[in-house]
């Protein structure tokens, strides 16, 4: 599957939609997005079906468990199956959270927050190099949404995730979402937030819903509500600033709607992906 | 090595899972980031955003917890109306037993902690075998696929030995835990053996066999040839190959080598 025909705004292949999207002649979507960790060494009915899915249609890769920022050794036998699954899936890449998930052995399947330090940024890229030479396809790191600062920060959030994607040499998942969540919980500009980073970088883009926490002010990444406007207004503002066809990838992993409404979500940001990018390709300048 | 950043991995890690080391977070950052060897800057840091890191602890606890009361629904019934289900949840995630890459292991690892620790089976002593059970439905429901070897015999001679489907499960337990129901889920006290497998529509299945034919299942499945298995426990010839026969039509047996 050439890298060019991953263009567009893709859909994460969730459980509850596989008997649907298995019976259609072919995708309605322009590629799926599938976290390896959920599939492999699988069988029965709900993983014939996925699979059936995955070798009919474009699938690109999102891995959650690798935490990069983290000290725990992979296991060989989940690296085997990663490989397996990126080959057998044609995957152009294969994209982690920049964060760690677990310590001494014990994982809590959940994104935390890397500190903002030197070292964190040694560490991370060390471990990022030595993943990408596992893997037989490059290797992306995805920007998290933070709530909170773990221990004394020696730089920003912006400057550390400059200083891995550089250190590492890899490309940018960016998550648009996150950036305006951060943007929120931690008070930054988000258009100037992402001015300044390597675009270049950028391969893929997420974008999803969240949930804001009235008591506190704090917004949550859910994955588990519709795309809001400012967000939108957000995605159009950087397309043309990275300025070529890419992957986007609507993320919904909670309060998972019927198909048909999740497909005429990403309709609405199929059209805001469009009009974004109209400009670049008929060779004009963005704002 | 990063000590540093080990440090406060490990401190957060201690501030997510364990629920004393919560409330000394709570009561102290800056005192729970010393005795963790942090500097006084990082317990700073961790006073700052105190509330915010505890927004973690809300999001692991969750994330650990989720797929538990749909894989046990009859355990969680139990210990939810006996007010303990938090308390058990409590004791697995602070035990840190989770520790694979995939999400899914979290109900095997349930049982293990379970039978590992006993936890609660001084009160309720079916627990452990009531979720060995629920759990076992979905790991022969997404078993990995196992298609029959090539060469291998459909008819059950005296001296083959059998191929069994990869997601058969032959077992004992002392309660009657294939009878719980959402209505009633506390299971009688009483052997059940039990033989369970997916079947050709990818369905589980449970068969509930006498004492003799599980023994002869048992001794297939340890790969005895079958008249030998079926006379070492004194089981008739016909008997045993009636079983078999319909194991095999059912799909838990591939073939016979």
């Amino acid at each position: 599957m050439a890298i060019e025909s991953f263009q567009g705004v893709g859909v994460g292949l969730r459980r509850p939609h596989l008997s649907e999207v298995a019976a259609l002649e072919r995708a309605p979507v322009p590629f799926w997005e599938i976290a390896p960790e959920n599939v492999v060494g699988q069988g029965g009915k709900r993983h014939r079906k996925a699979m059936a899915i995955l070798e009919r249609d474009p699938v690109i890769t999102h891995g959650l468990s690798m935490s990069l920022g983290g000290f725990d050794e992979w296991e060989a036998e989940v690296l085997d199956n990663l490989r397996a699954f990126l080959k057998a899936t044609n995957s152009p890449w294969h994209s982690e959270h920049l964060c760690w998930t677990s310590v001494g052995g014990a994982n809590t399947h959940e994104l935390l927050p890397m500190p903002f330090t030197r070292e964190a940024v040694r560490h991370t890229v060390e471990r990022a190099k030595r993943l990408q030479g596992e893997l037989p396809v490059p290797f992306l790191f995805e920007n998290v949404s933070y709530y909170a600062e773990l221990g004394r920060a020696e730089m920003s959030e912006k400057e550390f995730l400059a200083e891995v994607l550089e250190g590492a040499d890899c490309g940018w998942l960016l998550d648009i979402n996150n950036v305006y969540v951060n943007s929120r919980n931690h008070g930054f500009d988000p258009k100037e937030w992402l001015a300044g980073l390597p675009l270049h970088r950028v391969r893929q883009m997420h974008i999803a819903g969240h949930w804001w926490d009235e008591a506190d002010g704090l917004i949550i990444d859910t994955h588990g509500a519709d795309v809001i406007d400012p967000v939108i207004e957000l995605f159009e503002w950087i397309l043309p600033r990275i300025g070529r066809p890419l992957p986007v990838l609507l993320e919904r992993d909670n309060n998972i709607p019927p198909l048909a409404d999740l497909l005429a979500e990403r309709e609405r940001l199929q059209a805001a992906y469009d009009r974004a990018l109209a400009p670049v390709l008929a060779g004009g300048q963005h704002g | 090595m990063a000590e540093r950043l080990l440090a406060l991995e490990k401190a957060m890690a201690d501030l997510l899972l364990d629920a004393s080391s919560a409330e000394d977070f709570q009561a102290d950052p800056a005192a729970f980031a010393s005795r963790r060897g942090l500097d006084a800057a990082d317990g700073d840091a961790m006073r700052r955003h105190r509330q915010r890191l505890l927004v973690y602890r809300e999001l692991v606890q969750s994330a650990l917890e989720d797929p538990l009361p749909d894989c046990f629904p009859h355990t969680h019934r139990i210990l939810e109306e006996a007010g303990a289900w938090r308390d058990c949840i409590q004791a697995f995630i602070a035990s840190r037993s989770v520790q694979s890459a995939y999400y899914r292991d979290i109900n095997p690892t349930f049982v293990v902690w379970l039978a590992d620790t006993g936890w609660g089976q001084d009160r309720w002593p079916f627990l452990l075998q009531l979720a060995h059970y629920e759990q076992l439905e979905l790991e022969v429901l997404s078993g990995p696929e196992d298609p029959a070897p090539a060469g291998l015999s459909a008819e059950p001679l005296p001296h083959a030995v059998a191929r069994f489907s990869g997601t058969a499960r032959n077992l004992a337990y002392g309660w009657r835990v294939q009878e719980s129901r959402a209505e009633d889920p506390l299971p009688a006290e009483g052997a059940a053996h039990l033989f369970c497998y997916r079947d050709r529509n990818l369905e589980f299945e449970t068969l509930e066999v006498d004492p003799h034919s599980s023994a002869f299942l048992a001794r297939c499945l340890e790969g005895v040839p079958l008249a030998d298995a079926a006379s070492g426990v004194g089981v008739d010839w016909a008997e045993a190959r009636n079983l078999l026969l319909r194991l095999q039509e059912d799909g838990a047996i591939l073939g016979y080598s």
